[in-house]
């Protein structure tokens, strides 16, 4: 290998470790949120950005610029949800200090209670993939087609299932309502 | 319930504020990642492994330095690993020693050059430097430039000296803390962008400024000045060395050892004068200079502390001109115009003191501050670019009041009223 090469490969590093903390930076709160929302313990929240993020490490190349780059977060934060398993929990150093982070500063965790309680248990009764896609709309604020890139689907099936997980969970939040009144 | 209604029930469900998640501070997590990115085993797309598996550049020299390393490692171990303690201080100067981290950077062939401790408000602070190979002379540098649109250095020796040097500095955590540190150094202007990540050391990990170049002509693919701070018991250590790569500076940290004080003052080189050598050094360096009557040798305070032979002669010469200007600003405020020639007579001398001689011919050394003052005594006062300002306050500057011997009539005037020395500075 050559000085030139050398030279180019550091530069190639420092390049690849300043666009990988740009994307952190920029979407690590963004995957934090994601995880917060689908997990009972913050500090499985904390493993799940930790490990994200490592994933995005190695496959730093394959990451799209711009907006697209959370949508490739959340794909990969959803597998990893998927396989997290506590009696495996793999503490980084990032997952330690944001589950320590998230001990001391966040407070806002709490069991959600009324209509909040009804609808997240409503929400529970769904199928995966359809619960996956109405929250991804409902809580990150994506578009429909935005939805279907993380879930890896066309965006024609993105509209059409998420028309039918909206009717299956007014059905469902129905039927409460009347078991509720009875 | 329709769509919308669907909707705003789903959305007040969320179980997440957004405002929690935007107060974290993720910036301040930023360096974990990159260390878990690079111990990551799994392969990365630049691989910072991959780059420390990388052959030297000079590969017969660089194996045949290896071999030579090792051995020296091994002498090192198996001659001093016995007697390493053996050698008695007295408890007073295992004392001192003390009050200093007592850390040694243990590599191949590395040896403490200098030490360099002062007394401050809050404890101690220090810089001891490691060297390898030829002893490394002090130089002096100039820059261009300013803060804001970047400057340049010109007088720093070649790449090759500076890389066989690192700076170890402590200064208590009271006087600034970690957090403090950390974000000093973020907020320094990085001539070469910013990266910082963490590495371990001793049994802590160091937030590591791994481009902590400031100038503009200084740096590049393997010119690179990395800093890593961390907390050592009451202290804020600060490692910082120019290095062809990241993975070498990596192993600097890793030679950084914790010691005991037998094994750190036995580690000082003949040069450094420790705490119970002091007054034998003083009055070696006294040969030659020409004391006012005031003075006798515990005027130079010794505040125990492990130190270079230029600090000692610092100390030692600035008290002697302290207690002339003394005696000459007495004189001029009474009009005892026999001890003010005196004393210009004496200062006018330390053209001849040889510890000035000697410090004057070093490489790029500036006129000692003793002469200029020597200098300026006739007129009554000193040249500022042709303003004429109070010599005194001027020869101040040499620490007098720091030394317990306060020139100006006010400062004196403290330092009675207070009964002891103004604390240093």
């Amino acid at each position: 290998m050559g000085p030139g090469q050398v030279e180019m490969e550091a530069l190639g590093q420092e390049m690849a470790q300043a666009r990988f903390a740009r994307l952190y930076r920029e979407e690590g709160r963004a995957i934090l949120a994601y995880a917060l929302r689908r997990v009972d313990d913050p500090e499985d929240a904390a493993d799940v950005v930790a490990e994200t993020f490592l994933v995005a490490w190695r496959r730093l190349g394959e990451v799209p610029l711009g907006g697209g780059a959370r949508l490739w977060l959340y794909g990969v934060a959803r597998l990893t949800l998927a396989n997290l398993h506590r009696a495996e929990r793999r503490r980084t150093r990032l997952g330690r200090r944001l589950a320590e982070t998230l001990r001391t500063e966040l407070s806002t965790h709490a069991a959600p209670a009324g209509e909040a309680a009804e609808v997240l248990r409503a929400i529970g009764e769904l199928g995966e993939d359809d619960r996956e896609l109405l929250l991804l709309v409902s809580w990150e604020g994506l578009a429909p087609s935005e939805a279907a890139r993380v879930l890896g689907i066309s965006a024609l099936a993105a509209r059409s299932r998420l028309h039918r997980a909206r009717r299956r969970l007014r059905h469902l939040m129905e039927e409460r309502e009347m078991e509720g009144l009875g | 319930m329709n769509a919308r209604e669907i909707e705003r029930a789903l959305a007040a469900a969320d179980p997440l504020g957004r405002e929690a998640v935007e107060r974290l501070d993720f910036e301040a997590m930023e360096g974990d990642l990159l260390a878990d990115a690079e111990d990551d085993p799994a392969a990365a797309p630049y691989d910072p492994r991959r780059a420390r598996r990388r052959p030297p550049r000079l590969v017969l020299a660089g194996a045949a330095l290896t071999v030579a390393a090792a051995i020296a490692a091994a002498v090192v171990l198996v001659g001093t690993g016995s007697d390493r303690s053996s050698r008695a201080y007295g408890a007073e100067l295992i004392r001192f020693a003390e009050s200093t981290p007592l850390l040694l950077l243990e590599g191949p062939g590395w040896r403490v050059q200098n030490v360099y401790e002062t007394k401050t408000r809050e404890g101690t602070s220090g810089q001891m430097e490691f060297v390898t190979g030829k002893p490394i002379p002090y130089w002096s540098t100039r820059s261009t430039g300013n803060i804001e649109e970047g400057q340049r250095i010109y007088g720093l020796p070649p790449l090759s000296v500076l890389e066989r040097r690192v700076e170890l500095r402590w200064r208590s955590l009271q006087e600034e803390s970690l957090a403090d540190a950390i974000l000093n150094r973020r907020g320094y202007l990085h001539a070469h962008g910013r990266h910082f990540i963490r590495l371990p050391v001793l049994d802590t990990t160091a937030f590591v400024d791994t481009r902590s170049e400031i100038y503009l002509n200084r740096g590049g693919p393997h010119e690179r000045e990395v800093a890593a701070v961390w907390a050592e018991g009451g202290d804020l250590i600060e490692l910082q060395g120019w290095v062809p790569s990241l993975e070498a500076f990596e192993e600097r940290l890793g030679w950084v050892t914790k010691v005991d004080s037998s094994t750190w003052l036995d580690a000082m080189p003949a040069k450094v004068v420790k705490a119970a050598d002091f007054e034998g050094t003083a009055r070696e360096m006294l040969q030659g200079v020409t004391v006012p009557k005031t003075f006798s040798i515990s005027r130079i305070p010794n505040e125990g502390l492990t130190t270079s032979r230029e600090q000692v002669a610092g100390k030692v010469m600035n008290t002697v001109a302290c207690l002339w200007m003394r005696q000459w600003g007495d004189a001029m405020r009474t009009g005892d115009a026999a001890a003010q020639a005196e004393a210009e007579r004496a200062m006018a001398g330390s053209r001849h003191w040889p510890v000035l001689v000697r410090e004057s011919k070093e490489p790029r050394a500036a006129v000692p501050e003793i002469w200029q003052i020597a200098d300026e005594m006739p007129q009554g006062y000193w040249d500022f670019r042709g303003h004429h300002r109070d010599l005194l306050a001027h020869a101040e500057g040499l620490g007098c009041a720091r030394l317990g011997l306060p020139l100006k009539p006010e400062k004196q005037r403290r330092q009675r009223e207070h009964g002891v020395p103004p604390p240093p500075d």
